[in-house]
């Protein structure tokens, strides 16, 4: 162990909130200002323990007289030695203690594109939302509506997107200090194209390949994607935990599912969004082949035990429709 | 629908009074009116049906006592909350002197809209129904009785019109005010000879309304007078019954040929008849990117079976879209919103089942096609499904042609060959 020595205090994430140089052992701590390191922390005594070389050279720490005493690992310890990751707890405060000569990890690659900062994902952003939900709106334009509609259409995206970005660069801001509203509108807009690209790609490919079953199902698909947006503007605000985002986007999107699941259980009896496929697209879509009446019919005559086994069934809360003849 | 049984429902009983009174002046009755009336007062009553909890009431309509027995003639649709669910609801009579008294139902006869009931007084003879029938000719007097709107009983004054071939059973026309409450009252001839039974009315005219011709009150007499006891359970021969119906009705279509009409390019069939009427609908003269052309029959007459359900119908809608500005994605977007959606049914219905469906792209050999097909079964009516087939053709990009056909009270099979009927009817002609 070599001098010069740092006692540290840091968060429950494991974040440092304070590092203190002490340049000679024993290094005694507690609320009293006649310690070495004073703790402002009123769980704690005036002599609470003392930081000293043990008797084979390691740092140890000793409880004095404190009256909460010394917590490691849930238990309450009157001397342990520590090791550089040690953390113990006195009263509310997690200490860790290292000497000059603890050897730190090596660093982490820099994977953030820092040239893309600030105005260029923005402006990118906002020139692929306007985009996006103008051709969407022109899409399921069939009326011939004034351009105001489009406009009125586009300021609500915008606004969804302000709010939406906001958010998140606020949560930016507490937790970083910065806000990179940019690259949130950025996620955001990506995120838009995608869930558009979904549905497209599950209509054309549900059309050309008669798999019906796909267009069922799409809204689960939005929902993994907007987990996945979630995902990336967590890892936006703190690249360091991954793994831990991942899970919870996962985590969130088979939540999400689960609800829609529920949802549309409750409401129409089944767990499909809809009871058929009603996308049209063009015939140059088409790529399977069609088949003969007879078969659609043979497979209309199977429903027959369907309903029939529905009949025999109870149901709970059934409405008769209200009509007065 | 345009046509309403004469059964006063409490809660629209007042408003219907107010209409009534704007629209329809009574005629005052003639001498014979006066006549007649007093002589039929004795056997004419009111039939309500009551809740059994609180006894409160619940439907009302009207009746009469056949010669001189205790039978009593009505509608179906009057007693049909007791034939259906007699656990909830029980019959009730009361006399033009106000003396009330239970009553017991015989016999039904959902087809043609009669029921039957046994009642603890006896009649004093003036209605009958012979063997021999009076023959009618068009506009002669009718004289229509019954206890209107709940508000006592009455008598009114109209002419026979004819047989209405637009039902699918025969019903007479009888051009003279009858209103809600009447259903099941007698119409009688100015010499006193029952000619039919007070049934329903046009909304949508004035004086149109329809009586159930008496032999059909005569064969179901006939039926009680044959029976030993009543049927334990009417929901059985309702049942039966509307298996009868809806092979009558796949037997009457067979022999109806298919129609065939033009829309835009394609041939689409039709079964057009005096009682599946056609009618068309198109959009050209709007503003807007697309044109969008229908051609819709249905069965003006269906089936009563209770307040919530009425069957053995079919009905045909061929539509056709086609982009005039629109785009072929826009096109594509407009197509599949008219295309979904389609109400099929509900999954907490007390009547039917959740529908099932299967779906595919099928080709009829002369157009490729998405079809959907989607069916139902009654509850409480076994061997009875509603059936809805959905169809679009798929050989254009920026047209398209969508059918839907509704087939409900019908047996499997029949449900199944009428949609094939269709679906391999649709085609498309030589002429782009």
């Amino acid at each position: 162990m070599s001098a010069p020595y740092f006692v540290e205090v840091l968060a429950r994430n494991g974040e440092v909130k304070q590092r203190q140089r002490l340049d000679t052992l024993p290094i005694r701590i507690g609320r009293g200002y006649d310690n070495d390191f004073i703790l402002d922390d009123r769980h704690t005594s005036a002599h609470d323990a003392v930081i000293a070389l043990g008797a084979d050279g390691a740092l140890e720490v000793r409880d004095v007289e404190s009256r909460n005493g010394i917590i490691h690992k849930g238990g309450r310890q009157t001397q342990m030695t520590l090791d550089g990751n040690t953390i113990f707890r006195l009263g509310h405060t997690n200490i860790r203690v290292r000497s000059a000569d603890f050897a730190v990890s090596d660093a982490i690659a820099d994977t953030t594109f820092h040239g893309w900062e600030g105005w260029p994902p923005a402006l990118t952003g906002f020139v692929l939302v306007v985009l996006v939900t103008l051709a969407s709106v022109w899409m399921t334009d069939t009326e011939k509506s004034e351009p105001v509609h489009y406009l009125t259409v586009l300021a609500a995206m915008l606004s969804v997107m302000v709010f939406w970005c906001g958010g998140w660069s606020l949560a930016n801001r507490l937790f970083e200090g910065q806000t990179r509203f940019g690259r949130h509108l950025f996620i955001a807009a990506c995120g838009l194209i995608a869930s558009e690209a979904a549905s497209f790609l599950i209509s054309f490919t549900a059309y050309a390949f008669s798999l019906e079953a796909l267009t069922r199902y799409d809204n689960h698909v939005l929902v993994a994607i907007v987990a996945g947006m979630v995902y990336f503007h967590l890892v936006t605000i703190n690249p360091g935990h991954t793994r831990r985002f991942a899970l919870a986007a996962i985590l969130a999107s088979l939540l999400g599912s689960g609800v829609l699941l529920m949802v549309s259980y409750q409401t129409s009896g089944r767990f499909s969004s809809e009871l058929y496929m009603s996308e049209l697209l063009f015939p140059s879509v088409r790529l399977t082949s069609d088949k003969p009446v007879t078969e659609f019919f043979a497979n209309a005559e199977k429903l027959k035990a369907k309903v029939d086994a529905e009949r025999s069934k109870k149901i709970s809360n059934g409405v008769e429709e209200d009509n007065q003849d | 629908m345009r046509i309403i049984l004469l059964l006063t429902a409490w809660l629209v009983c007042v408003a219907t009074v107010t209409a009534a009174e704007d629209q329809v002046k009574l005629p005052t009755p003639s001498s014979s009116a006066q006549r007649l009336y007093s002589l039929a007062k004795g056997d004419l009553l009111q039939l309500r049906v009551l809740l059994k909890n609180g006894r409160t009431q619940s439907s009302v309509g009207s009746g009469f006592l056949i010669g001189t027995g205790n039978l009593v003639v009505t509608n179906y649709h009057v007693m049909s909350q007791i034939a259906l669910e007699p656990e909830t609801y029980v019959g009730e009579y009361v006399d033009t002197h106000g003396k009330r008294g239970p009553v017991e139902l015989l016999a039904v006869d959902v087809l043609h809209d009669l029921a039957v009931v046994r009642i603890d007084i006896k009649g004093s003879g003036f209605f009958n129904v012979p063997e021999q029938l009076p023959a009618l000719t068009q506009g002669q007097y009718l004289y229509s009785l019954g206890n209107p709107l709940d508000l006592g009983f009455a008598i009114s004054e109209g002419a026979y019109n004819g047989i209405v071939s637009r039902s699918f059973y025969d019903q007479l026309m009888f051009t003279g005010p009858i209103n809600a409450g009447m259903s099941g009252g007698p119409s009688v001839t100015v010499d006193g000879r029952v000619a039919g039974v007070n049934v329903s009315k046009r909304l949508d005219g004035e004086l149109v309304s329809f009586l159930v011709p008496v032999r059909y009150v005569r064969d179901l007499l006939k039926r009680v007078a044959e029976q030993d006891h009543p049927p334990k359970d009417f929901k059985l021969a309702v049942g039966k019954q509307l298996l009868e119906h809806q092979a009558a009705m796949m037997k009457r279509l067979e022999n109806t040929p298919l129609t065939f009409k033009e829309l835009g390019p394609y041939r689409v069939p039709v079964w057009e008849s005096d009682q599946l009427r056609c009618w068309g609908w198109s959009n050209s003269k709007q503003d807007k990117p697309y044109t969008a052309e229908q051609v819709s029959c249905a069965m003006e007459s269906a089936i009563f079976v209770s307040g919530q359900m009425q069957t053995g119908r079919v009905s045909i809608r061929h539509k056709i879209l086609r982009a005039t500005e629109l785009g072929t994605l826009q096109f594509s977007t407009l197509a599949s919103n008219q295309f979904k959606n389609q109400s099929v049914g509900g999954h907490k219905d007390l009547r039917f089942t959740p529908p099932q469906c299967t779906e595919q792209f099928v080709s009829n050999g002369k157009l490729p096609m998405r079809a959907v097909i989607c069916v139902s079964a009654y509850r409480k009516f076994p061997e009875l499904y509603d059936f809805t087939l959905l169809s679009a053709s798929t050989d254009e990009s920026r047209m398209s042609l969508q059918s839907r056909v509704d087939i409900s009270g019908v047996s499997y099979e029949n449900g199944l060959r009428i949609a094939r009927i269709f679906l391999e009817g649709i085609s498309r002609g030589s002429q782009p």
